[in-house]
């Protein structure tokens, strides 16, 4: 049988030699224990290996970061540009900002990943690793506009693998916007990132991940942060697009009175497979998660919801809710779903919710009868169903943004 | 009931019988499977059907997903057959049961005598290993009903055992089904013939009363087409300082236009205030709604047990079939719990509904694990779930793990949780009309279960509603 990875360590750069050494070690780790299939709990629906092993093989590690062609920026309201080039730090340009208040770099050491091993996917992050971006907001400063990340994949990947590993800091009092904006070529290529996040006292993080149009990308995301006192995260993940994408957060409410709201829309299309799997970490009192998932299901795509909410014994008036919803339009077409409550505490409020079913038939009703055509009804209520996730993103001209790209999403579905 | 009495009320079926049993040697093995098989009086397909099962065993693996993990069990120090002495040549009637028994039943509060007749239920009594008496048999007789020991149903029906026996179980199915099918040792069975309705409740009491020994009883229901019955089991265990392992497999089949609706008030010993002693329930229960238009109802009250493990199923595959679960789970001290059920959906039109509750006090846990699966031939099926749980206190918890899976654009499922403590509103609304503490809070946790409670024929209603009270004692103000 031919071997699945063909790794070269000559083309990794590694600061010295215990981290060569670091990185084999890593990879050994990795190899033993293969990639996750549906054996492991946590990979019960998306069988990875199973994934991969049919779409790849003699996958090659990849040390080509030259832009070749010119990123089409986003016009439709002011941000600060940071460029990606297969996961490395290419440029930036932050001129928004006040100098010094907001740094970034790239990421030189991956000293901050290292109390963690949740799966093998570590393993090779770490074996193969060519870092990634570091960005810090300094204490009090409030960002001015977004920064988007123009996450730019080129057209020569075809059957490698990228690995690359992010810190993000918002430091006391601070506020950030994120956006990661996906934009790949034609190659069929694996990308496997791990991102630290750090959000101190009072802090506000907001972090959009979006996709600019299809592409053959197979991604695994894992993302692990700690909250301070009274800190905000909220996550939007708009990745629609990809063949594979699993999105992994764990967050950490270690500090009173923070906040965690996580909200999905995606919109699957055909071969298309995306698992949101969140760990939600309640460990003092008064903290506050909410997660909302929205899916519409077509062709032959595959949805996946992994949620936990997992509240201390001290984390008492914990507020928490889930709430997964799909649309399956195609009985080709899969959801599943895994919403999980672990409670030690008695003073709680938990609840979650999942449902999934088809179109509601009463409503395409409605709208025919008030002369819409039946593709238009259809169109209107899937617009409907996920437009509600952006409710929480009060900055209107990206609210608009994001609406404008989901509809050219939806405009596609038949 | 005040307070104090309760307390000194702590589990009142906790009293041995001395009664001599009669026991196969210890340990797990190819002879004690012969042992059984030998004192059953079984034919020889049954004892090959036995040694399969127990061939499968060598190399299935014990579980360890679930929640409540327990001290490795010692398959070789367990007795696998006891049965009480003067049984050996079985009794023709009930005078000729050791009267000891009786006292024993009697205590338990089962009608075995006259009060049978007047309150209606037929009961085949599990005492340790072996069915006890089988009474109302020829009122059922009359109606060609089946209900018997399934070890009088292997000698007497062997045609219904061979065709259904494992056919929802399958011999291979997981570890504690496998060590069942190799050495269960009695159990019930019942038949329906067709277009009959069973004219009362059939009922079973299992009994855990010999030390060092696991119960493994076997249950096949069978409601041919048209056919409705109704069956309850109970369940009661002595107070042992060791824990006690109860592996049970009970298998259901509704044919066309049939209905099963099985009932379980299990009440097994769940150790002591500090968790010493107490039962494993480690239980498979499945039934398949094989024929059109039938329905499998499951109703459980779960108070006892160290460990309860088991989540009652339905498989949906006749058209429009109808699969329910309603359940309670307490738990108090040290006990934990991990049950729900799983709904597979594979025939068109297929509806389950699922309402579980649970309550956990003191120390304890309570998990809920459920999947609910529709398939892609399972058109316009529906499922709904609902799961609620109740906290009484800040040293234990309440877990929900549900897995919902739908490969259909047709069928809609709806799941809802949640999880929140006792309404302070509601108790001091109840503490001004003169309510105690404790009476409050029985009142409104029996409010929180009416949804399950209703779903109980009326005898157990009413014992299931003292227990529900009776193990949360001691868990509030």
């Amino acid at each position: 049988m031919e071997q699945l990875f063909n790794i070269d360590f000559k083309r990794i750069n590694s600061s010295n030699d215990k981290e060569a050494a670091d990185r084999k070690k890593n990879f050994e780790l990795f190899l033993k224990r293969g990639l996750p299939n549906k054996k492991n709990e946590n990979w019960k629906f998306s069988d990875l290996n199973y994934i991969i092993s049919k779409n790849f093989k003699n996958i090659r590690n990849n040390d080509e970061y030259k832009l070749d062609e010119q990123i089409e920026s986003i016009h439709d309201f002011d941000h600060n540009k940071v460029i990606l080039v297969n996961g490395s730090l290419k440029s930036y340009d932050l001129n928004f900002e006040e100098k010094e208040k907001v740094k970034i770099e790239t990421l030189k050491s991956l000293e901050d990943f290292h109390d963690q091993s949740k799966n093998n996917l570590d393993y090779l992050n770490k074996a193969l690793s060519i870092g990634g971006f570091n960005l810090e907001v300094q204490q009090n400063y409030k960002c001015k506009k977004p920064i988007i990340i123009y996450n730019y994949f080129t057209a020569n990947l075809n059957n490698k693998i990228i690995n690359n590993s992010n810190k993000i800091k918002v430091s006391q009092n601070s506020e950030l916007t994120l956006i990661e904006y996906n934009i790949g070529e034609k190659s069929k290529f694996v990308k496997n990132t791990f991102e630290k996040i750090y959000i101190d006292k009072g802090a506000v993080f907001k972090n959009i991940i979006l996709q600019k149009k299809k592409f053959n990308g197979y991604f695994y995301k894992n993302i692990s942060g700690i909250q301070d006192y009274n800190s905000s995260y909220q996550n939007f993940i708009l990745s629609s697009g990809l063949k594979f994408n699993k999105i992994e957060i764990d967050m950490i409410l270690e500090k009173e009175k923070s906040s965690c709201h996580i909200l999905s829309g995606l919109n699957l299309s055909k071969e298309e497979h995306q698992e949101i799997k969140t760990q939600i970490n309640h460990l003092a009192p008064n903290c506050k998660s909410y997660q909302k998932i929205k899916n519409v299901l077509e062709s032959d795509s595959k949805g996946v919801y992994q949620g936990k909410i997992f509240v201390k014994d001290i984390a008492q008036k914990t507020d928490a809710y889930q709430l997964s919803k799909a649309l399956i339009l195609n009985d080709q077409a899969e959801f599943n779903a895994k919403p999980e409550l672990e409670i030690y505490a008695d003073d709680v409020k938990c609840s979650h919710g999942s449902s999934s079913g088809s179109i509601d038939e009463e409503a395409i009703h409605y709208l025919m009868t008030r002369g819409i055509e039946f593709r238009e009804a259809k169109k209107l209520l899937i617009k409907g169903f996920l437009n509600e996730i952006f409710d929480n993103i009060p900055e209107e001209k990206i609210r608009t943004f994001l609406e404008k790209s989901i509809a050219v999403q939806i405009d596609e579905i038949r | 009931m005040k307070k104090e009495e309760l307390k000194n009320q702590e589990y009142k079926y906790g009293f041995t019988t001395d009664i001599e049993n009669f026991k196969a040697p210890k340990g797990l093995s190819e002879e004690t499977i012969r042992f059984i098989s030998k004192i059953k009086n079984e034919p020889k397909w049954m004892l090959e059907w036995r040694l399969k099962a127990f061939n499968r065993l060598k190399v299935l693996k014990e579980p360890n997903w679930q929640k409540p993990k327990y001290p490795k069990i010692n398959y070789q120090d367990l007795y696998y057959y006891s049965a009480p002495k003067s049984m050996k040549d079985k009794p023709k009637s009930l005078n000729e049961v050791d009267p000891k028994l009786i006292e024993t039943y009697n205590k338990l509060g089962i009608p075995l005598n006259e009060q049978k007749r007047l309150s209606g239920v037929a009961v085949d009594a599990v005492f340790d290993s072996v069915s006890v008496a089988t009474t109302f048999k020829g009122e059922l007789d009359k109606k060609g009903i089946i209900f018997c020991p399934i070890s009088e149903a292997i000698q007497k029906h062997p045609e219904l055992v061979k065709k259904y026996l494992g056919s929802v179980i399958p011999l291979s199915d997981h570890y504690f089904a496998t060590l069942n099918s190799a050495v269960f040792t009695d159990g019930s069975f019942v038949y329906i013939p067709p277009n009959t309705r069973c004219p009362m409740e059939l009922s079973t009491y299992f009994r855990i009363n010999a030390s060092e020994t696991g119960q493994f009883e076997r249950t096949l229901i069978i409601a041919d087409k048209g056919s409705y019955v109704s069956y309850l089991e109970g369940c009661t265990a002595p107070m042992r300082d060791e824990n006690q392992l109860h592996a049970a497999n009970v298998e259901l089949v509704a044919l066309d236009d049939a209905e099963i609706k099985y009932s379980t008030v299990q009440n097994w010993y769940p150790g002591d205030k500090d968790g010493v002693g107490g039962i494993y329930n480690f239980v498979t229960k499945r039934g398949a709604c094989r024929g059109k238009n039938s329905k499998i109802s499951w109703t459980q009250v779960e108070t006892g047990s160290a460990i309860t493990w088991k989540y009652p199923s339905c498989i949906l595959q006749g058209d429009n079939s109808v699969g329910e679960f309603y359940s309670i789970a307490i738990t108090n001290n040290h006990q934990k719990a991990d049950t729900g059920t799983k709904m597979v959906h594979l025939g068109k039109n297929t509806k389950s509904k699922i309402i579980s509750k649970g309550i956990s006090a003191g120390q304890a846990d309570n998990t809920y694990r459920g999947l609910v699966d529709i398939g892609a031939k399972a058109k316009n099926s529906r499922n709904y779930t609902q799961c609620d749980s109740l906290l009484m206190g800040n040293k234990c918890g309440a877990h929900t793990v549900p897995y919902i899976r739908n490969k259909n654009s047709s069928s809609t499922i709806e799941h809802e949780a949640t999880t929140s403590k006792i309404n302070e509103d509601q108790l001091f609304y109840c503490n001004q009309r003169g309510l105690n503490q404790e009476e409050a809070v029985s009142l409104i946790v029996n409010g929180f279960c009416k949804e399950v409670l209703q779903q109980l024929p009326m005898e157990f209603a009413v014992e299931a509603q003292k227990l529900v009270s009776i193990s949360l004692e001691g868990s509030v103000g």
